[in-house]
């Protein structure tokens, strides 16, 4: 019976493991945050990327209209729950009250994804959030 | 005397046939071969469907696939494009640090047209027909630059001026570049035409006429 169990569970995993993959691109969080979100936040996530500043990469076109969020800096990522930043990567801006500018990455990124880049984010900060 | 009338009209309309289907074929194939002795290849795919799985599989391509530029591209644009190429990425191909300073090579007013000919024989069935108008409504205006935010990595003219974002391709002037019903397409099944991006997905964000919508207004920024 405890075998049974025991082989259960480690069937469970298997299909966890490969259902969190889904149709996931990246290895690693780290690597979807270079892809997608240092497009605006920079690859150092000081929210300078080449979108928010053009000049910064030698393009004469004006900087973004708002300024995207300082992922390193611990004053702004503390208000924030890991919640409220799972939703603003999965809804965009506008499900949290912020920019549309910021678009919706939940039909693009799968769910463990978007937990893992959370907890990559809590790291560029360095900090735990409300 | 009407039926041999009849038979040399015959003979000339499958004479004219005959040397309009030949010429076709023969400015196919030099565009492709053209294409092909300038080693366009090596940067631009032609075959699809598209296999990329991973960052890795897009990050090593050197260039956009044109296995469906029939579809994505106007004919006349291309031909004055392949002539006389100017900036459509504002950052190099696959980059999202570094300004693109690349010259794309340039043909000449004949392998313009006959590389144009070939790259328009290249379409995809997910791109048919489905509808849309290009017009910069101000329907399509508000969806790009504000509801769904698209003007942040794109940029379009904005009177005098160019604003949005460098990430993704240069809209300023898309509508002379690309038929609305491949953007449609391209927004409607990502999977097809680019599996592995940085735009996001919108497929279940956005509804089919404010896809439309969208398309529409991207084809007739001029």
């Amino acid at each position: 019976m405890a075998k049974k169990i025991l082989l259960v569970a480690f069937f469970s995993i298997g299909v966890m493991a490969f259902a969190a993959k889904g149709t996931a691109f990246a290895v690693s969080a780290e690597e979807n945050y270079k892809f997608y979100c240092a497009q605006c936040h920079g690859m150092d996530g000081k929210g300078e990327g080449a979108n928010a500043k053009p000049k910064v990469v030698g393009i004469d076109l004006p900087e973004m209209s708002v300024t995207p969020r300082n992922h390193t800096s611990p004053e702004d990522m503390n208000k924030l729950t890991d919640i409220d930043i799972e939703n603003a990567i999965s809804g965009g801006g506008a499900s949290v009250s912020k920019s549309t500018i910021m678009p919706p990455f939940g039909k693009t990124l799968t769910e463990a994804e978007i937990k893992d880049l959370t907890a990559y984010l809590r790291k560029l900060c360095k900090c735990k959030g409300k | 005397m009407n039926v041999s009338k009849a038979g040399r009209l015959t003979v000339l309309l499958g004479l004219t046939a005959f040397v309009v289907g030949v010429s076709w074929n023969l400015s196919y194939a030099d565009g492709k071969g053209i294409f092909a002795s300038k080693n366009c290849g090596s940067c631009h795919q032609t075959e699809g469907p598209a296999t990329e799985k991973t960052f890795d599989d897009q990050l090593k391509k050197k260039g956009p696939e044109l296995w469906y530029s029939g579809s994505k591209f106007k004919k006349e644009w291309l031909v004055e494009w392949l002539e006389k190429p100017t900036t459509i990425r504002l950052l190099k191909y696959n980059s999202v640090t570094e300004k693109n300073t690349e010259k794309h090579p340039a043909l000449s007013k004949s392998e313009a047209g006959e590389v144009a000919g070939y790259l328009m024989t290249l379409t995809a069935k997910e791109a048919a027909a489905a509808g849309v108008t290009e017009a910069s409504t101000p329907m399509g205006k508000n969806l790009f630059q504000k509801k769904y935010g698209c003007v942040g990595c794109h940029s379009v003219k904005a009177g005098a001026q160019k604003v949005g974002g460098v990430s993704g391709p240069d809209l300023s002037e898309a509508g002379k570049r690309l038929n609305g019903n491949w953007v449609y397409a391209y927004l409607k099944e990502p999977k097809v035409f680019k599996p592995v991006k940085r735009m996001p997905v919108f497929v279940g964000i956005i509804n089919d006429n404010e896809m439309k919508t969208v398309a529409g207004f991207v084809a007739a920024q001029k």
